[in-house]
């Protein structure tokens, strides 16, 4: 009982420290995919970091993935809440600025990394990387050097499906740029050693790990969490001599933000030295400027030529292109 | 007539009931058309790649079920027949627990078994391939065959002892025992529980996919999928979404006028089984050995990962998240079961009144929800709400209330035939004794005991396992469980992945078990 007047006396003070309480901060809202604001991913850190220097509050909305952030924009129209989307890739970069709703980043380009070669005036890389062939070399001690060795061999394959998952529709664009015409014979010779076609990246992943196939189409950055998360080495990207596609996750800011200098300062950091470190060792991606410190395993990794396509002709052509894919890639 | 069944505040509750479970369909079909500002893109029907969809869609559920009912059948026929079978109780509650089993549990538990370096792949043989048609099968099979196992054991039951008493008296041989007491009794289960377990195979998503193993294993609702989420393309869903409609909805109309008759069983007997000879109950013993091996060892080896903790797991998220599934569950599970027996009730009065027609429209209004492809309603609601609510806010009270719809017509197949028996063996009584509607529920409550507990730990376990509905509508703040296993798959944490599927499963197993305590008969 004699706890009571403490109680009421906290109670009344609390009420205080709210009224007093400097007004709430302005507020940016990012939507982004959720394993980017799951506690292990760059979210946490980013938003922590982020706030100390704009005073604001930062509010990450994390769906599905990439597509389901362009489908929320779709459907949300002017109406939507998003100051700034994150998690974009550039396979969608068209559809999302069909929207109507993205406005410029301003945000010089000049210190971006050379290799991405990045123009856009609308959407700003955050972090890129090379789909991969993945493999186990404590069993497979020659691996195949290119995707015309992959595909002629009878080494177990497992990928991702290119209507549902990004990692598919990169080995799709793979498969194009370096068969052209003769990708329906190609898809039809890899169907006849392809364990299993998953929905998403994680299925395929998690059974390759369980020892289901000898290679998984993965990122050329997956050995990197294996080295500095488990301390395990075995694992490595094949490098495939005609180059690689890559994946390059974009972050852009909204017609209709109330914040648009907030908004603008947020893309800014996005690729400043100090966000740049955070994202590589937790959203495993490599980062798209050169000054940045990262764990020794980052300078073992392979590092392909770049290959494929431009956003635009993705956009125009994606759907011959899975029409092929669905009536070629079938085992006889 | 009874008059307590015309009671009035039931049946308008009732009706209020069933309008809004249509409405909530109307509003996800609404919400997709009232965006595209089309109902149906006709042109999707002229593609070549749709009769490829439909014409597997078709062929894998036929199979799935044909093989789920005629394997099925042999194991209700051991469990009824050798009452002395060891663990049948625990086999009973391990049936219920395999058809409510996260399918992303099962995909793991097949592919470490019979994947390409599964545990039994050596025996296999080098052509071995699990993923294909022979995998969806395995998995839908693993799915349904316990469902229908338990549900015509249950029937089996119901055979009444006078009918045994005769055929022993007249020296019936085995033969024609079985076809004029059995068979009779279990022929329209067969057939309802083949059509039910058809159109859950029609539908089914995930298993095909992770299994499916290419292209050429499509089913509708992937397609559906597929152009809702990756190409937006609302029109050429909805299409799809109304063949796939009209065809399990359909089905359902056949399944209602053949299944009817089956409900009209006043006896429940067992004690009058006729014993077995020695080489049929090696038989039995047999098939009941091979079943239980087949359900067991899909989760067995799924163990060692506990023997592999790695370091960085930390147990406080993943007992908030199954916390939060628990929760979520229980908010969805208790209206569902009111609601079942609420929507019941004019259902009961049309069988009470001899309108077949009538009960049969509102049994079929009242499970729509089965046949309605699961995708559109959800993703239907997502349209119609994200402009009008905020999600943040809102979300839970989405996800409970679309579990709740697509959770429904489960409660309802459970409570269903205990009710309609309730009607034909008391009914009369209730009328003769003017009991009130008060004094009615309670004889009902008391009547309906292990029914009631299967409908509750059916949506309790199907809630739990949800991760379409939570996908669009939940958040960070109040992760599920099955939630949190995708996002430690999808950020590389496979062994946590494996852990928490575990804990899934342990958890699911548990409640069923709980809830499985001290009911009568086991079914």
């Amino acid at each position: 009982m004699n706890n009571a007047p403490a109680l009421l006396n906290l109670a009344v003070l609390s009420l205080f420290a709210v009224l007093a309480a400097p007004l709430p901060a302005a507020e940016l809202t990012v939507y982004t995919y959720d394993s980017f604001v799951s506690e292990w991913g760059p979210g946490p850190q980013l938003e922590k970091a982020f706030e100390t220097q704009c005073a604001c509050d930062l509010r990450f909305v994390g769906v599905e993935d990439g597509v389901s952030i362009l489908n929320r924009l779709r459907i949300e129209g002017e109406q939507t809440r998003a100051d700034v989307i994150l998690g974009i890739d550039d396979g969608l970069l068209v559809e999302t600025r069909a929207t109507g709703l993205i406005a410029a980043h301003e945000v010089p380009l000049d210190g971006l990394s050379k290799t991405l070669d990045w123009q856009d005036a609308d959407f700003l890389p955050v972090d890129y990387g090379y789909f991969a062939f993945v493999y186990d070399s404590s069993r497979i001690k020659a691996p195949v050097t290119s995707l015309k060795a992959l595909v002629a061999s009878d080494a177990k394959v497992i990928y991702e499906d290119p209507r549902t998952s990004t990692p598919g529709q990169g080995l799709m664009l793979w498969m194009k740029a370096v068969y052209g015409d003769q990708a329906t014979a190609a898809w039809k010779q890899l169907a006849q050693h392809t364990v299993t076609v998953t929905k998403g990246w994680w299925e395929a992943y998690s059974m390759f790990l369980e020892g289901g196939a000898d290679y998984v189409l993965s990122y050329s950055t997956s050995p990197a969490y294996h080295v500095v998360t488990e301390s395990k080495d075995q694992y490595r990207a094949a490098l495939f001599s005609e180059g690689h596609v890559a994946q390059v996750e974009l972050a852009a800011r909204l017609k209709t933000s109330q914040q648009p200098a907030l908004a603008q300062q947020f893309l800014a950091f996005l690729v400043s030295p100090e966000a740049q470190a955070v994202i590589p060792v937790t959203n495993w991606m490599l980062p798209v400027i050169d000054a940045v410190t990262l764990p020794p395993v980052f300078s073992q990794l392979i590092e392909p030529a770049r290959i494929g396509f431009t956003p635009e002709a993705v956009a125009g052509s994606r759907q011959d292109w899975i029409a092929e894919w669905r009536s070629a890639a079938v085992k006889d | 007539m009874p008059s307590s069944y015309r009671g009035g505040a039931g049946r308008v509750l009732a009706l209020a009931g069933l309008s809004g479970l249509v409405a909530v369909t109307g509003v996800a079909f609404y919400g997709l058309i009232g965006f595209s500002g089309q109902v149906a893109d006709p042109g999707t029907l002229q593609d070549p790649y749709f009769y490829g969809i439909l014409g597997f869609s078709l062929k894998q559920a036929a199979l799935s079920a044909g093989l789920s009912v005629l394997l099925g059948y042999p194991v209700a026929r051991a469990l009824y027949y050798l009452p002395g079978l060891w663990f049948r109780r625990t086999f009973l509650t391990l049936c219920l627990l395999c058809f409510v089993l996260p399918t992303l549990v099962l995909i793991t538990g097949l592919v470490l078994l019979l994947g390409h370096s599964g545990r039994l792949a050596p025996l296999l043989g080098a052509d071995w391939n699990l993923y294909g048609l022979k995998g969806i099968l395995l998995a839908h099979v693993f799915l349904n065959l316990p469902f229908v196992v338990r549900a015509l054991y249950l029937q089996l039951l119901h055979i009444p002892d006078t009918a045994w008493r005769l055929a022993l008296q007249l020296g019936l041989p085995a033969l024609t025992r079985w076809r004029l007491v059995e068979w009779p009794m279990v022929r329209g289960r067969l057939l309802v529980l083949g059509g039910f377990v058809f159109v859950l195979c029609f539908n089914s998503f995930a298993v095909v996919l992770a299994l499916g193993g290419g292209p050429q294993a499509t089913t509708l609702e992937l397609a559906v999928y597929q152009a809702l989420k990756y190409d937006f393309n609302l029109p050429e869903a909805l299409t799809l979404a109304w063949v796939q409609f009209a065809i399990a909805g359909t089905l359902f109309v056949l399944l209602g006028r053949l299944g009817g008759s089956s409900w009209l069983v006043l006896e429940q007997g067992g004690d009058r089984v006729p014993v077995p000879g020695r080489w049929s109950r090696l038989g039995h013993g047999g098939v009941y050995l091979l079943c239980a091996l087949f359900l067991l060892l899909p989760l067995l080896v799924l163990l060692p990962a506990l023997a592999d903790i790695p370091a960085s797991l930390r147990l406080a998220p993943l007992l908030q998240a199954l916390l939060n599934s628990f929760l979520l569950a229980l908010a969805c599970v208790i209206p569902a079961t009111l609601l079942a027996w609420l929507l019941l009730w004019p259902q009961r009065l049309a069988q009470l009144q001899q309108r077949p027609r009538r009960r049969q429209l509102l049994e079929w209004l009242s499970t729509h929800t089965l046949a309605a492809p699961a995708m559109v309603l959800s993703v239907g609601w997502y349209v119609f709400v994200l402009p009008r609510l905020d999600l943040a806010q809102w979300g839970p009270v989405l996800v409970v209330l679309l579990n709740l719809v697509l959770t429904l017509p489960f409660a309802l197949q459970q409570l269903r035939p205990r009710l309609l028996q309730f009607d034909a063996q008391y009914a009369p009584l209730c009328a003769g004794l003017k009991l009130a509607w008060p004094e009615r529920l309670a004889l009902e409550w008391r009547w309906l005991g292990g029914s009631l507990r299967a409908a509750f730990a059916l949506v309790l376990l199907l809630a739990m396992g949800d991760v379409a509905v939570f996908a669009l509508f939940g958040n960070e703040a109040w992760t599920t469980l099955p939630w949190l296993i995708y996002r430690y798959a999808a950020t590389y944490r496979m062994q946590e992945a494996a852990l928490a599927s575990l804990l899934l499963l342990v958890v699911c197993g548990v409640l069923v078990w709980l809830l499985e305590q001290g009911r009568d008969g086991g079914a």
